[in-house]
């Protein structure tokens, strides 16, 4: 019975997917199965009746002809992707989430670390010292944050020709659809707690601060810290909700939106490094770490702001 | 073995024919239309549903949905007026056809 589905994928694999069309293979495959299940039941052979089913099936060109639609050209139809490359795909990106969450916590950690350290020292003696030991700290971290990154990149780099696009069988997109409604509320939690998170993190530095103006800084490392698990919700399960979005987005959406991630990746190249030049300066020179770390949001805002910007200017030019 | 060539233009009336008892899905249209002919024609699959197609676009036919036992649609078909009148000239139109070619053929 599979062998039949099969088949029929590989005839329909070069037709564009309209819904005549695979209205018309629906057809066709309960009417050769029904055939097929007729020819076993006259006790025919598993590869006998397979084989009168094949047999019978006629001409791929006299579908299109009648539907009047000219197959993709060859070298333009998309592999077929199968379900365990599927699978492994969802499980890669799964992972990867996981070690670029880590990461970013990784690397927010050394940052509050050097901020903790950096106060508690600078009262005493010792201050020249426990900057010192701050910035070791931070730098260790951030090592291991960003071995963590490489990790996460090298474990999806397999599927980089997915990029180049992809087909899937009709009944996998069916199981992927599924498997994403059934994760919806799993990944709506996690969006909302994150986003609570996000914006509660804030109060514990006017709380530190509340408490004893010299505080701040202790608060504003806390506040990093909670920012991160913040982070780290919207980064694991957002690559989740991400490896099924791609799987089952339109190919023709895909191109636009491999554009736009590109331009985003290039602005953010820029604006990222910036701001932690700007928030370890005023932080090491000024010893303003209870303002300073706004400069994080600020970035993140205008981020978006140019991606904003950037897409409503090509979809007015379309 | 029948020559595809030659029945090609009756396809579609063979499908109205099998309509003409009433409603019916494409499975049981190619196995009654085997068994009529005692199995001297099988309709090709893709002949079929692509009959199908062409029949209901020109308004000869008229396809819905029934759903049968164990969860399963069919899509089912009927005939339409125009698809009688068409099925009755093509009739009309085999007659004569069949007069002219037998104008030619001896038997042996």
């Amino acid at each position: 019975m599979e062998t039949i589905s099969v088949y029929l994928d590989h005839m329909f694999a070069s037709l564009p997917k309209t819904l005549e069309v695979m209205r018309m293979k629906q057809e066709l495959l309960s009417g050769m199965e029904e055939k097929y299940r007729e020819l076993k039941e006259e006790g025919k052979s598993e590869n006998e009746a397979i084989g009168i089913v094949i047999s019978e099936f006629g001409n791929i060109e006299e579908l299109t002809a009648e539907l009047g639609i000219r197959a993709v050209e060859p070298e333009r139809a998309a592999p077929m992707l199968t379900e365990h490359e599927a699978y492994a795909y969802t499980a890669a990106k799964r992972s990867a989430g996981l070690w670029v969450g880590l990461g970013i916590f990784f690397c927010a950690s050394g940052v509050a670390l050097l901020i903790f350290l950096d106060t508690l020292f600078e009262t005493t003696v010792d201050s020249e010292r426990g900057s010192m030991l701050g910035l070791i700290g931070m730098f260790m971290l951030g090592a291991v944050g960003v071995g963590m990154f490489f990790n996460s990149g090298m474990k999806l780099s397999r599927f980089k020709t997915l990029e180049q696009g992809f087909q899937l069988s009709y009944a996998l997109k069916m199981e992927l659809r599924q498997g994403q409604a059934h994760y919806a509320p799993t990944y709506r939690f996690s969006l909302i707690t994150g986003v609570c998170l996000s914006v509660l993190s804030p109060i514990l530095i006017f709380a530190a601060s509340y408490v004893n103006e010299e505080y701040a800084p202790y608060g504003v490392a806390a506040f990093l810290l909670l920012a991160a698990v913040a982070v780290f919700l919207f980064v694991y399960y957002g690559n989740i909700q991400g490896a099924y979005t791609k799987l089952l987005e339109e190919p023709i959406l895909a191109a636009a939106k491999k554009e736009e991630e590109r331009i985003s990746g290039a602005v953010g190249a820029v604006i990222w490094p910036l701001a932690t030049i700007i928030f370890l300066f005023t932080g090491f020179v000024y010893h303003r770490w209870d303002v300073n770390w706004a400069v994080f949001p600020i970035a993140g805002i205008l981020h978006g702001m140019l991606n904003g910007v950037y897409n409503m200017n090509r979809k007015s030019e379309m | 073995m029948i020559s595809s060539d030659v029945i090609r233009g009756y396809n579609d009336t063979m499908i109205l024919y099998m309509l003409l008892g009433g409603e019916s899905y494409g499975y049981e249209i190619s196995k009654q239309i085997r068994q009529l002919t005692q199995e001297k024609y099988v309709m090709k699959e893709t002949t079929l549903y692509s009959a199908f197609a062409r029949l209901e676009k020109n308004g000869y036919i008229e396809s819905f949905y029934r759903d049968e036992s164990l969860g399963k649609r069919r899509t089912y078909y009927r005939i339409t007026p125009p698809g009688l009148s068409y099925y009755k000239e093509k009739c009309e139109e085999w007659m004569v056809t069949q007069a002219v070619v037998n104008q030619f053929i001896k038997e042996w």
